[in-house]
């Protein structure tokens, strides 16, 4: 069997002495970001980026993926002892897991976010492994045509998923990709919105956007609005109450069951996320209860659904970064920016170019989620300690190591200035309401999307038809409008009930 | 808040221009779509801000001041990089913000600053390799 072959070799790439020991860190290292709030995935990955140049890119990526599925698990801890989730995919833990915890259940609440967790997360990376190269191989007969028409429905799914107005979604989408063009262009070695400025013209560098937008900007943000310090509840956890009942067991199986089906699938699609997986896996199992009047006053099931669907979905939203070189999430996008770093390219031929990559990073999956379980059960207090690290000092690290990321790139101090400037222009988005996720995806996908565009249109003589005619292409740009305009129409809708209000 | 809607509408429109004048078909194709989406969508916020009759959380909140001398702090020790380097401009970083916001004795932030300093001396300039500017100091 060819799965069991890749497997295999995937196995001895993780389980050298060196990526074991990444994977760990990995997962520790997330497990200590989830924990903490105000810092998450994204920026966890983007102040580490710049110091992977001279590691091997297995180790790297197998290290980042362990930080973002750890992310998953870490968040739980803070949401069910202190109500202040870590992430914001667990906030729908906080519900749930804190009455639990007041009830003196925190340990089973624990418990079972751990072990459906590792559950979800194992399953996932068995649908994974049979989706991501199916998935792959369907790639292969896209054109340039197809390209362009996923990425734009992955900028038309943002607009859906987001809590935010539509049209600024947009905006960000549009400023992102405007970003993108700074530098010369590809196709005529034109300079495009240099200035002038030499250090403009080879554009700028992810990393730089990256770590000012998510590790300065995360600073400013968390001074002005410092979370609410919670009380850690009072009593030991001890290893005893960590064991589940017969009756919890019985109570949450279907729910890791759902959760995992629902995170991988949500995880998959561009711009759903983890988070998004968790608010529709806990919606979902308490519209499936027979109790649903359990649900926010402690029920088990709602911690096991949505903490088994985000670590499922951190899994499956590899798939499509993998196997189509699209990121669904700002995590998924900053990796992204890692391989390009690194100088590969994944989409398609990433199965065939880099399967020891590839299957690597698969294979430590199971190893990480194994660790992270045994973490979870064991070292819970070791994390809750990590609570009382003052902000003060971590902020001024974060600045440190952003800055020396930025610095790293090209060795001069204007990208330190550049990745100022992009902090301040994330930090005024984030007070106007803007989303800063769509500004990074577009910029990731910027290059991707605009030399598609020019390539088909190229082919086809400069007809848009091009798009619609090609089965592949027709479908993913009908997702893309209908996905535009279903704010739209949600807007109309809206407008008309508050004017049928006043009449 | 309206205004900053505005405000920010105005500066899309600028940047706008030079969309179609300079490019040809070519280069130009996409910044020019790029920037009719914008300044669609710009007017539409603008106009929806307008006639929000909740006007939100205003731009500066309580603790922005904090926020801005962080900054100030940022910009300063960016300034002196040239002349004190890395390690020691960091250092003085730490100290500058632990003081700043934590309000930690000052033996306290001394003691950070000589850990970070040498800290990011032996982490980012030995073990990887990167080169730092020393600056004046030589370090």
């Amino acid at each position: 069997m060819d799965l069991f072959h890749n497997l295999y070799n995937g196995f001895a790439v993780a389980l050298t002495f060196q990526n074991i020991m990444y994977c760990s860190f990995g997962v520790f290292f997330g497990q200590i970001i989830g924990v903490l709030p105000g810092i998450g995935a994204p920026t966890a990955i983007a102040l580490l980026l710049p110091l992977t140049f001279s590691i091997d890119p297995t180790s790297a990526i197998i290290m980042f993926a362990g930080i973002y599925y750890g992310v998953a698990y870490g968040g739980t801890i803070t949401s069910v002892l202190i109500n202040v989730p870590g992430e914001s995919s667990t906030v729908m833990t906080c519900l749930d897991g804190y009455q639990m915890a007041l009830q003196g259940r925190a340990g089973a609440a624990l418990s079972v976010a751990a072990i459906g967790s590792w559950i979800a997360g194992t399953a996932s990376v068995v649908l994974l492994m049979a989706f991501a190269p199916a998935l792959a191989k369907f790639a292969l007969r896209f054109g340039p045509a197809e390209f362009f028409a996923l990425t734009m429905m992955a900028f038309g799914l943002l607009t859906v998923f987001g809590e935010e107005n539509p049209f600024k979604v947009i905006i960000s989408t549009m400023l992102g990709l405007l970003l993108s063009t700074i530098g010369l262009d590809v196709v005529s070695g034109m300079p495009r919105f240099a200035f002038g400025v030499p250090q403009l013209l080879g554009g700028f560098d992810f990393i730089v956007i990256i770590c000012g937008m998510f590790g300065v900007t995360e600073v400013f943000n968390s001074i002005e609005n410092p979370e609410d310090e919670g009380e850690v509840l009072k009593g030991k956890l001890r290893l005893r109450d960590m064991f589940l009942t017969w009756e919890d067991w019985v109570a949450s199986r279907w729910a890791i069951f759902r959760g995992s089906v629902i995170g991988f699938f949500v995880g998959m699609i561009p711009a759903g996320g983890i988070t998004t997986a968790s608010f529709i896996a806990y919606l979902a199992e308490k519209r499936y209860s027979k109790h649903p009047e359990r649900f926010g006053k402690g029920a088990i099931e709602g911690v096991a659904a949505p903490e088994s669907a985000n670590n499922a979905a951190s899994i499956s939203g590899f798939a499509p970064l993998l196997a189509l070189g699209i990121p669904g999430s700002a995590t998924t996008a900053v990796m992204l920016a890692g391989f390009m770093m690194w100088g590969i390219r994944p989409g398609p031929l990433l199965f065939m170019q880099h399967a020891n990559l590839v299957w690597g990073l698969i294979a430590s999956m199971y190893v990480g989620n194994f660790l992270l379980l045994l973490m979870n059960i064991f070292m819970i207090p070791v994390f809750v300690a990590m609570l009382r690290v003052p902000y003060s000092i971590m902020m001024g690290f974060i600045v440190v190591f952003a800055t020396v990321g930025a610095f790293s790139v090209n060795n001069n101090l204007f990208d330190v200035w550049m990745m100022l400037g992009f902090a301040l222009m994330a930090y005024a988005m984030i007070k106007l309401k803007y989303p800063l996720v769509p500004l990074i995806l577009a910029l990731v996908l910027g290059k991707l999307s605009e030399n598609s565009l020019r390539q088909a249109l190229m082919l086809s003589g400069g007809s848009m038809s091009i798009f619609f005619t090609h089965p592949i292409s027709a479908f993913f740009m009908g997702m893309a409008f209908l996905a535009y305009l279903t704010p739209v129409l949600r807007w109309y809708l809206k407008r008309r009930q508050v004017k049928a209000a006043q009449a | 808040m309206a205004v900053l809607a505005l405000g920010m509408a105005v500066i899309l429109f600028s940047r706008q221009l030079p969309y179609h004048s300079d490019y040809g078909p070519g280069p130009g194709f996409l910044p020019m779509w790029i920037g009719v989406v914008l300044v669609i969508c710009s007017l539409i916020v603008t106009v929806q801000e307008l006639r929000a009759e909740n006007k939100g959380e205003s731009f500066f909140q309580p603790r922005t001041r904090m926020a801005v001398k962080v900054l100030v702090v940022i910009a300063i020790a960016f300034l002196l990089f040239p002349l004190l380097g890395f390690s020691v401009g960091f250092g003085l970083f730490i100290c500058a913000t632990m003081r700043l916001m934590g309000g930690h004795r000052w033996v306290t932030c001394g003691v950070a600053a000589i850990v970070t300093a040498v800290g990011i001396h032996y982490l980012f300039g030995h073990w990887l390799d990167i080169p730092l500017p020393t600056g004046l100091v030589g370090w």
